[in-house]
């Protein structure tokens, strides 16, 4: 949508932006702390463990870390009897295949029975926190309401049918319960579960080349860089320095993904010139090993100035911090202060994990502010939501070329759209994911998965608990929408041993 | 002793990741990360209405 909007040199009205901007807010929001629990939290918090807690010491940790209400020894033995159920089922759900008892794990049993009843509460908070984008978009994940030009859903304080004052109120009690659960419950429980796992700001590095195209515009030009959390580009770990973005630096390398280019594969391609011919050269399955000297994956390798780049909550608040973003720099440096570490602690598996726990709060925090901008521009009557007059392709040129920025919640994306005679002529997208899990280039550079996983310590190569923390701690999205799953519905974590 | 493991599918993620790790002495001493599965939107986009992109490539 940018990247047509961009081509088509069209601004689109302020409403449109700051709806935007709620949408991507609340987004992150729901999309880190879930990650957190529910997708990160098992690498770290022992489920089986928390069947040992006392429930009464549960209770003081709680209570000691903060004045979250769900907090009595009665509510963690009812937790706790919760669990001990589930588990005496046989049935365990999302909890099967665990890695129960591993001597990784290092929280007390109390602290497990702490998050796992967090784990449970999450569930039922993200459910609530979300309408905010069922409202502005119809529907969550996939909105209904985006329009080339602007969005698709009406603004008017005086209608039923429309966004009204109805609606903003709804939004600010949702955006209240969305932070008040950020700060009562995931950032304590972030920083608690931390303090244990200190070793792992040793851990999980990676390329330390760090890119953030920047996100939640504050003006309505085309990739304007006038941007709440910032654009730029940190390179070698070194914080004293934030590097320009040139769109024109990145390209994308097919050497050891299942690609082939019309020019040879061994040379980048810019995404205006990127080509999507796919040629699986890889073994038939069922596989031991794949032939990692050659071709081995569906993901190209996206680099910028011929390097890899780790994008993400870290990579955003690296570059922010970096720029002297105020907020930023406050939460960060409390974050560090409490768990007695330096910024190098940063990059790291830890460190990538607490700046995801960091985004979530200054962006919660942010969410009334904007949702109160949106209210503001209603009252002095704005209503406009939509630039239509390069709607109709005949207001088009014969050839445009445009491409769009965004920050999902997992990191930089950009789409590079070359339109003709009005159709698109080529369309490429370089997502978050494809950026952390790349696979090697032509000059051989680890992706950065690649490049965080080695040095991890494994203690038992059966069990590589350590593999998943660090892998997680970047929130793979390998599928994004496109995904797949067996006709029972059931996906199961197989480890092959050779 | 040095082992090599394969983790596939990596769960708790979005999608299929396959990990093949290279491990010494404890340590990790190399990795690689594979998608396993492909996407195509690029190609099912060619040819469409330009106003229409988003709607297929949001969410990814």
């Amino acid at each position: 949508m940018r990247a047509v909007e961009n081509a088509l040199n069209i601004t689109i009205p302020d409403n449109a932006r700051i709806i935007r901007n709620i949408i991507t807010a609340i987004q992150y929001v729901q999309d880190h702390v879930i990650h957190f629990y529910h997708l990160h939290a098992l690498d770290w918090v022992d489920v089986v463990s928390a069947l040992k807690a006392d429930p009464r010491k549960t209770a003081q940790l709680a209570q000691s870390i903060s004045d979250w209400h769900n907090s009595s020894t009665d509510y963690f033995k009812t937790v706790q009897a919760k669990l001990k159920a589930f588990v005496e089922s046989g049935q365990i759900g999302p909890f099967t295949h665990g890695y129960w008892g591993h001597p990784a794990y290092k929280l007390p049993p109390e602290a497990n029975l702490m998050a796992v009843a967090h784990y449970l509460e999450a569930l039922d908070w993200q459910r609530d926190v979300i309408k905010i984008q069922a409202l502005l978009g119809a529907k969550n994940p996939h909105a209904q309401t985006y329009l080339v030009g602007g969005m698709a859903v009406p603004v008017d304080p005086n209608s039923q049918n429309a966004l009204n004052a109805g609606s903003i109120a709804f939004m600010q009690k949702l955006a209240k319960k969305a932070l008040e659960f950020v700060q009562k419950v995931y950032i304590p429980d972030l920083l608690a579960v931390a303090s244990f796992y200190k070793e792992w700001a040793n851990y999980g590095a990676g390329v330390g080349n760090y890119l953030a195209y920047g996100v939640f515009e504050q003006d309505n030009i085309s990739n304007t860089e006038n941007l709440w959390l910032p654009r730029g580009i940190i390179l070698n770990r070194d914080l004293s320095k934030v590097h320009p973005v040139d769109q024109a630096k990145i390209t994308e390398y097919v050497t050891h993904s299942w690609y082939t280019y019309s020019d040879g594969d061994d040379k980048a391609k810019h995404p205006w010139q990127g080509e999507t011919n796919y040629r699986y050269t890889g073994p038939k399955p069922p596989y031991k090993f794949l032939n990692t000297d050659g071709k081995y994956s569906w993901l190209k390798a996206p680099r910028y100035d011929d390097r890899p780049m780790e994008v993400g909550p870290l990579a955003r608040m690296l570059v922010a911090y970096a720029s002297g973003h105020k907020r930023v720099r406050e939460v960060i440096d409390g974050v560090l202060k409490h768990l007695g570490v330096g910024p190098e602690a940063l990059f790291s598996t830890l460190g990538r994990t607490a700046a995801r726990g960091v985004e979530t709060l200054v962006v919660a925090e942010m969410l009334p502010v904007w949702i109160g901008e949106l209210a503001a521009n209603m009252k002095k009557g704005d209503l406009q939501i939509c630039n239509n007059e390069k709607w109709d392709p005949s207001t088009w040129p014969k050839e445009a070329q445009g491409y769009g920025w965004h920050e999902a919640p997992r990191g930089a994306l950009g789409h590079w759209v070359r339109i003709r005679d009005g159709k698109i002529e080529n369309y490429q997208i370089v997502v978050p994911s494809t950026w952390n899990g790349s696979p090697r280039d032509a000059k051989g550079q680890r992706g950065p998965y690649e490049a965080a996983l080695v040095g991890t310590p494994v203690a038992d190569p059966d069990r590589p608990i350590e593999v998943l923390r660090t892998v997680h701690s970047f929130d793979p999205c390998m599928a994004c929408a496109v995904h797949v799953v067996d006709a029972t519905g059931k996906k199961r974590a197989k480890i092959r041993i050779a | 002793m040095a082992k090599k493991i394969a983790i596939d599918p990596i769960t708790r993620i979005e999608g299929h990741l396959r990990i093949e790790a290279q491990v010494d002495g404890g340590r990790v001493v190399d990795a690689w990360a594979a998608s396993t599965m492909f996407r195509g939107i690029e190609i099912i986009l060619k040819g469409r209405d330009p106003r229409d992109a988003w709607a297929f490539a949001q969410r990814i």
